[in-house]
């Protein structure tokens, strides 16, 4: 989905980093539970090439949730992370760099939003 | 309920969780001199805590809740103690099962993942707040 | 030729004023040694088409920044020099419309 106007790409942007954000809570929330892997959304370029959103349900009974509403698919993480014998795959130090990630991405989404409104008001006003 | 909200319930979760596991520990490495009071009588047993993971139905993203508490069921060690008011006939004593090492290092590990939950409500808190004051004039 | 809006992005320090001197200066500097000038009007159409190109480079790099793929100093250089060349068009469009109200107003 090629994105028109730079208002829609961090719109769609900000959405997948919220989602994102979610994925990232949840592993580090089942940081301790047993069989429990990590999940993590699928990458933005993956996003920006579909051109149709979907409601996915990616296992029986299956609710949908936040993210599968806003179309950004949550699976698990395929990296070849540590896996502890009780079967958990979540190594806390990736799981907070990936939310340091999200924090700049996320900064640097709403400060370019808020310089073209500003531009956009001035360019307006009389 | 958008992403970041829910991400701030499910790290509410982990604190929860978390916490419990702390008040086991520390129930724990209280009660490990803990000794019964009639002669031959069981000791303190140690205490285990498991978790669970939930899929709450309003945020849809999986919680973090406590399974069960459980009892260690592993044997208790044995001290001589003659003096002791649980001692038996021999002299033995039955002690907790209770290692304050491991107890330590579980109460290490717990308040680290206490501190990384409390690390995405806080990060959560300030997106939400970034995305308002977008509105706010400049 | 008007070089002042896009040597801004190189400045150290970024000043409203040098943004304004550096606009107009360009636009009385000449090309080939010679004629005293372009007229008014050319330089204020190459003002505006400067600050357009200015803008166009701010959305793009912004764009390829939000796509995850853009040096941060980049973009926010880009972003600033936008804002800069805006605000001075902005301001120079304010002044020429009052200017041509006062001469509309001069009795013949």
């Amino acid at each position: 989905m090629e994105p028109v106007s730079l208002f829609d790409l961090a719109t769609k942007q900000a959405q997948w980093l919220a989602v994102r954000q979610s994925a990232v809570a949840g592993n580090i929330a089942n940081a301790n539970t047993p069989g429990y892997t990590a999940n993590d959304v699928e990458p933005f370029e993956k996003v920006l090439d579909r051109t149709a959103v979907s409601l996915q349900a990616t296992q029986a009974g299956h609710l949908g949730n936040a993210a599968t509403n806003a179309g950004f698919t949550i699976k698990p993480q395929e990296d070849d992370g540590v896996i502890m014998p009780s079967k958990n795959s979540v190594v806390l130090e990736d799981q907070l760099m990936k939310a340091g990630e999200v924090r700049r991405s996320f900064e640097l989404n709403t400060a370019i939003v808020k310089a073209f409104h500003s531009m956009m008001m001035m360019a307006v006003k009389s | 309920m958008d992403a970041l909200t829910a991400a701030l319930k499910v790290a509410a979760s982990g604190l929860g969780a978390q916490s419990e596991r702390l008040r086991v520990v520390s129930e724990n490495l209280a009660n490990a001199q803990s000794t019964g009071t009639a002669p031959g009588s069981d000791p303190y047993r140690r205490k285990t805590i498991s978790f669970v993971s939930e899929l709450d139905r309003t945020s849809g993203s999986s919680t973090v809740a406590v399974n069960s508490i459980d009892r260690d069921p592993s044997d208790f060690p044995i001290e001589f103690q003659p003096g002791n008011e649980a001692a038996d006939e021999k002299g033995y004593v039955k002690m907790p099962n209770v290692n304050v090492l491991i107890e330590m290092a579980d109460m290490t590990e717990a308040n680290r993942s206490y501190e990384a939950n409390l690390q995405v409500v806080k990060q959560a808190r300030d997106l939400i707040s970034m995305t308002i004051d977008l509105m706010r004039n400049q | 030729m008007i070089s002042g809006i896009g040597a801004l992005q190189f400045k150290p320090s970024i000043g409203g004023d040098d943004a304004v001197t550096s606009l107009l200066q360009g636009g009385a500097t000449p090309s080939a040694g010679g004629n005293i000038g372009t007229s008014f009007a050319e330089a204020l159409s190459q003002a505006a088409s400067k600050t357009v190109n200015t803008m166009q480079n701010a959305e793009q790099v912004s764009i390829q920044a939000l796509k995850g793929d853009a040096d941060t100093r980049q973009v926010v250089d880009a972003v600033m020099s936008a804002q800069q060349a805006l605000q001075t068009a902005v301001a120079i469009r304010d002044k020429v419309v009052s200017a041509y109200l006062e001469v509309s107003r001069m009795g013949i």
